[in-house]
């Protein structure tokens, strides 16, 4: 009984204090007024000056191609990070190198985001798509890492022994018996690396110059100018798109999670 | 040894391996010859398996040398070494299915389909699972698993075959089974197999020679009845078979001191007064209604299928392990006799 209530209560406050704000936001997206203190009646207004508000566009293009290139990027390395940790000998080692890998997961942004304001300051990187881009597949890393790293510690220890065995070079072990097994992690690892970056807003904010902004970081500067609900109507498409990415990544996870690439025993 | 040079397919020259400040083998020698069936035995963390790692190539050796038909393949990675291995988890790809898995060494050299579906549907003929091609792993039973771990270990025809306790994970009908068709396959393929296993009855059920490891060292080589009825020492008496080990003296003229017993034995070879172990196989002991010198207390019985398992104790505490279709009660008492033949003396020494 007392379970119940807990956990109806949870799922209230959870509903308010999350997503009314975000409801709210969607709903005033639709406002035909100018402001967020009056609905005065459903309109597209808001989306159709999105539309055409090239700025916007070639910023939502901006973010994109960043969160493509640095998740695909991050995807390469952190696979072959997994596999490094994976195939450390000394346990100890192995360890500390899980425990840096997830430190950086947890850290805060924000310090992360100095971190690379400095780091690209003293090499003298130029502000912009390429710092962005850095940074991105930077923190992107630990996140594939951590979503490969559990399927190649479900495998079968000599199945690398196995395909050596049988005559595999250390490529042909990667490439026909590793990525295959890893690939349920991968697709995920990439899904979530892409989200990471889409809406970073933090690392991006100290690291990005030049002119060069992504969406989120827009966003924040817009919205201290002033409120325009053409920022709603934005807001209310990014949310859609994460929630459906959300969705893929469950289906994936369900699936990766059945997946029988499992011990043999 | 009388092997000649010509047969010797495998030979480790005083290996040093040593993991983690551990030292595993400190000058370890052994040469094997070519179509036997040899067997490795020993308790867990003898260095069974990490010989045949060594041999494999899966770990280097610190020192010494590893020499595959005369050549020396130390420094030689796994995948260019013409052995193959079964795992003790047989270690198949999940991913691919029966024909994939046996077809891995295949699908690494040009080859042509034709060929390639010909070997695969050989090997796969040659341990019976013909019907199962196209089956996942994930489908298959522990001993089909077994099956496709061999036909993909052999489809390469290698020169050896390692096999890690292959049969380990197998319910004992199956095992027995599979001791039989793994010894068939062996005189057919007519090359060398290396069976490491913790399991004495495997050991000498299959082997032409085993040897008996313990602490990475070689502690007794030779046949399986040699090495069953001639222990060299209170290791192998007691890791091989059952047995009853017995501190002794050896008073000279084939006469043995047990227990204040003085008792004619066949065994000469050592010095008089020497102290020796004596080793009298459980079978060999024979519960007789005439008095003898030993007679013992029952202690317990257990019933074993073949025989009961009985342990009686003597008059001065020492307790004697029997085997007999006899059925005597705890706490009876009985005389035990054995044959001058069923004593085996060993060297305490080592």
């Amino acid at each position: 009984m007392f379970k119940k209530i807990s956990r109806n209560l949870f799922l209230t406050m959870m509903f308010i204090f999350l997503y009314f704000p975000i409801f709210y936001l969607i709903i005033y997206s639709f406002n035909s007024g100018d402001t967020m203190v009056s609905f005065d009646g459903f309109s597209l207004k808001w989306y159709r000056e999105l539309l055409h508000n090239k700025d916007i566009l070639i910023i939502i293009l901006n973010t994109v191609i960043v969160a493509l290139i640095s998740a695909l990027i991050a995807s390469i390395i952190g696979t072959l990070g997994a596999i490094a940790i994976y195939q450390t000998k000394n346990k100890q080692k192995q360890n500390i190198l899980y425990s840096l890998n997830s430190v950086l997961i947890i850290s805060p942004d924000v310090i992360i985001g100095i971190s690379f304001l400095l780091l690209f300051t003293v090499f003298a990187i130029p502000f912009g798509f390429m710092s962005v881009c850095l940074a991105h597949i930077a923190f992107s890393i630990p996140v594939v890492v951590i979503m490969i790293l559990p399927k190649l510690n479900q495998l079968n220890g000599n199945i690398i022994y196995a395909a050596k065995d049988l005559g595999a070079s250390e490529y042909q072990v990667f490439s026909r018996i590793l990525l295959p097994l890893i690939k349920p992690g991968l697709i995920i690892g990439f899904f979530t690396a892409f989200t990471y970056s889409l809406d970073d807003f933090a690392v991006t904010f100290f690291v990005t110059g030049n002119g060069f902004t992504t969406l989120a970081v827009n966003i924040y500067s817009s919205a201290r100018i002033g409120i325009s609900l053409e920022i709603n109507a934005l807001s209310t498409i990014i949310f859609v798109i994460t929630f459906v990415m959300a969705i893929l990544y469950y289906i994936f996870e369900i699936r990766g999670g059945k997946s029988k690439y499992v011990k043999n025993n | 040894m009388k092997w000649g040079k010509m047969n010797i397919k495998i030979e480790l020259k005083n290996i040093f391996l040593s993991y983690d400040h551990t030292v595993i083998f400190e000058d370890f020698s052994m040469q094997l010859d070519d179509n036997k069936f040899y067997t490795l035995l020993g308790p867990s963390g003898c260095g069974k398996t990490t010989i045949l790692n060594l041999i494999a190539g899966f770990i280097k050796p610190d020192a010494g040398q590893i020499l595959i038909d005369g050549i020396d393949v130390t420094n030689i990675e796994p995948n260019k070494r013409l052995v193959n291995t079964v795992f003790q988890d047989y270690a198949l790809f999940p991913h691919l299915n029966v024909y994939d898995n046996v077809a891995f060494s295949l699908s690494l050299q040009k080859i042509s389909k034709i060929e390639k579906k010909k070997r695969v549907m050989d090997a796969l003929n040659f341990v019976n699972l013909g019907e199962y091609i196209y089956r996942d792993i994930a489908e298959l039973s522990g001993g089909q698993k077994q099956r496709v771990a061999i036909a993909r270990a052999i489809i390469n025809q290698p020169k050896v075959l390692l096999l890690d306790e292959p049969l380990s994970a197998l319910d004992l009908k199956l095992r027995t089974e599979m001791q039989y068709e793994l010894k068939k396959l062996q005189k057919e393929l007519a090359i060398t197999f290396v069976f490491v296993t913790h399991d004495q009855e495997e050991a000498l059920g299959m082997s032409d020679y085993i040897y008996v490891l313990n602490n990475g060292q070689v502690m007794q080589k030779g046949n399986p009845i040699d090495i069953y009825d001639e222990p060299k020492n209170r290791f192998v008496a007691d890791f091989i078979g059952e047995s009853n080990i017995i501190s002794a003296k050896y008073l000279g003229d084939y006469q043995v001191k047990i227990n204040n017993d003085i008792y004619k034995c066949v065994d000469g070879n050592f010095n008089q007064g020497t102290l020796v172990d004596v080793v009298i196989r459980p079978e060999d002991l024979k519960i007789v209604t005439h008095k003898t010198k030993l007679k013992v207390q029952i202690i317990t019985r257990l019933f074993k299928g073949m025989h009961y398992e009985i342990v009686g104790q003597d008059i001065s505490g020492e307790k004697w392990l029997i085997h007999s279709i006899k059925n005597v009660m705890p706490g009876e008492e009985v005389f035990l006799d054995f044959d001058p033949e069923d004593i085996h003396l060993m060297s305490t020494n080592v």
